[in-house]
């Protein structure tokens, strides 16, 4: 019970709920519209990554960062932003890094949910 | 905060386009939009948004700046580009924030900008902006379209007045030096008008007047055109006629009005007649307004000197009367 993680949370809970107007479960139908896009959003980040399609990759990049900010996911946010910068500076090495950074922020977010749930 | 939402509720909402591809921030934008009882349009791409931003009825977009496709700033800049008839407010969402970017957004045609993630309470007053200058905008042309309207048409009897009638007839004046196509002309005089007025009073001859009118506008095609040229004196305009047609018209409306019984004061019941000159536009070799209707003039004067109640055409190479008087007043 006393395990208290020393990390920050994926969500800032908090800042999300005011944003949103304070209903738990507005914010749980978003997270699932989340999910559902980030999981799509992805799968074309592997897809460019592989053909080596900067502009794709910057737009996903862009894309996951917009609704992460949205829902206040700081390293999900900043993940996704390393991968818009990938994108533009045509740096395919950042981008598969990044990519793993992200598909590990992502479980990490999916984990807190769950647990918390 | 439950009065601020009722207050809200109570106004005419406009419905509010979202043009935004992330949809965790679309849904969120409808969330809101909706609990402050806005209609919405929602757009996931460039070319969406584009098919519903030219709808008369959307007024205010919020256009996110990057989607695929069509991005924000081009869309501000096409639709101020087509000059939609109603003006729409435009406000782009963006998730830059260096003023280099707000500025290109701005002169792309937005009216205003917002950086994401959106403070909802900033948005709310800014949407309120919006509804504001839409609203003032539509009281400015409706005030414009009553304007042209006084200043167009004749009070009394709602046909178009002096210098409208005398507008339309130089447009088809030109029209027809340009396409070929006849036009007739008719210069109408209540006979004895003073003679009604000094009878039964100036409010019953404005009363005939004004019927009169109205039995012109029932008997002619919804493009002659009806003005008044002085007191009583009218001027119809009749496109694509020739001289015969323009000479059946007047005919017909001299018929109309003799068989009519004005009802004056509500119940006395009075005939009245026309005298009636007419032209036409074949009919006259150098063709221009004087011309025109100095011709009408012309012929009216004749008719009204050969004993009223009668169609006389005048022009350079017809000339004849297509009426004689007829005693239609039984004892």
């Amino acid at each position: 019970m006393s395990e208290k993680s020393n990390f920050t949370p994926p969500i800032n809970k908090e800042e999300a709920l005011n944003r949103i107007g304070g209903e738990e479960d507005f914010l749980n139908e978003l997270l699932d519209i989340y999910r559902e896009e980030f999981e799509k959003r992805y799968a074309e980040l592997e897809k460019a990554i592989a053909e080596g399609n900067f502009q794709r990759i910057r737009e996903a990049g862009h894309s996951i960062k917009g609704a992460s900010a949205n829902l206040s996911l700081p390293a999900l946010r900043e993940a996704a932003y390393e991968m818009e910068m990938a994108g533009k500076n045509e740096d395919l090495d950042v981008a598969q890094k990044t990519l793993k950074k992200l598909k590990m922020e992502f479980e990490r977010l999916q984990n807190f949910l769950g647990y918390k749930s | 905060m439950k009065k601020i939402k009722n207050s809200a509720s109570s106004k005419n909402n406009l419905p509010i386009l979202i043009a935004e591809d992330d949809p965790v921030a679309a849904r969120l934008l409808e969330k809101k939009l909706k609990e402050w009882d806005y209609s919405i349009y929602r757009a996931e791409n460039g070319e969406k948004a584009w098919e519903l931003l030219r709808r008369p009825e959307l007024r205010i977009a919020i256009l996110d700046w990057m989607m695929p496709g069509i991005e924000g700033p081009e869309l501000c800049f096409r639709l101020r580009q087509m000059k939609k008839s109603h003006y729409t407010y435009l406000i782009l969402l963006t998730a830059k924030d260096t003023s280099f970017d707000i500025i290109q957004g701005l002169e792309a045609g937005a009216d205003d900008y917002m950086t994401k993630p959106v403070n909802f309470l900033e948005l709310k007053a800014r949407l309120q902006t919006a509804q504001r200058i839409i609203e003032l905008e539509d009281s400015l042309l409706q005030a414009q379209k009553k304007l042209i309207r006084l200043a167009t048409t004749d009070p009394l009897t709602h046909a178009w007045n002096r210098r409208a009638i005398i507008k339309f007839i130089s447009e088809e004046t030109n029209r027809y030096q340009r396409e070929g196509r006849p036009f007739g002309l008719l210069m109408i005089d209540l006979d004895n008008f003073k003679l009604i007025n000094d009878t039964y009073g100036h409010q019953s001859g404005d009363q005939v007047l004004k019927k009169m009118v109205t039995i012109f506008k029932n008997n002619l095609r919804n493009y002659d055109r009806i003005g008044r040229y002085g007191g009583d004196e009218l001027i119809i305009l009749l496109p694509a006629c020739n001289v015969y047609q323009t000479g059946t018209v007047a005919a017909h409306l001299l018929n109309l009005v003799r068989q009519n019984n004005f009802r004056i004061r509500g119940k006395t019941k009075i005939k009245v007649t026309l005298s009636i000159g007419g032209t036409a536009s074949e009919t006259i070799s150098k063709i221009n307004l004087n011309n025109l209707i100095s011709t009408a003039d012309r012929a009216l004067y004749l008719a009204k000197k050969m004993g009223r109640d009668r169609v006389i055409i005048f022009g350079d190479s017809v000339n004849y009367e297509i009426m004689e008087k007829k005693n239609v007043r039984k004892k």
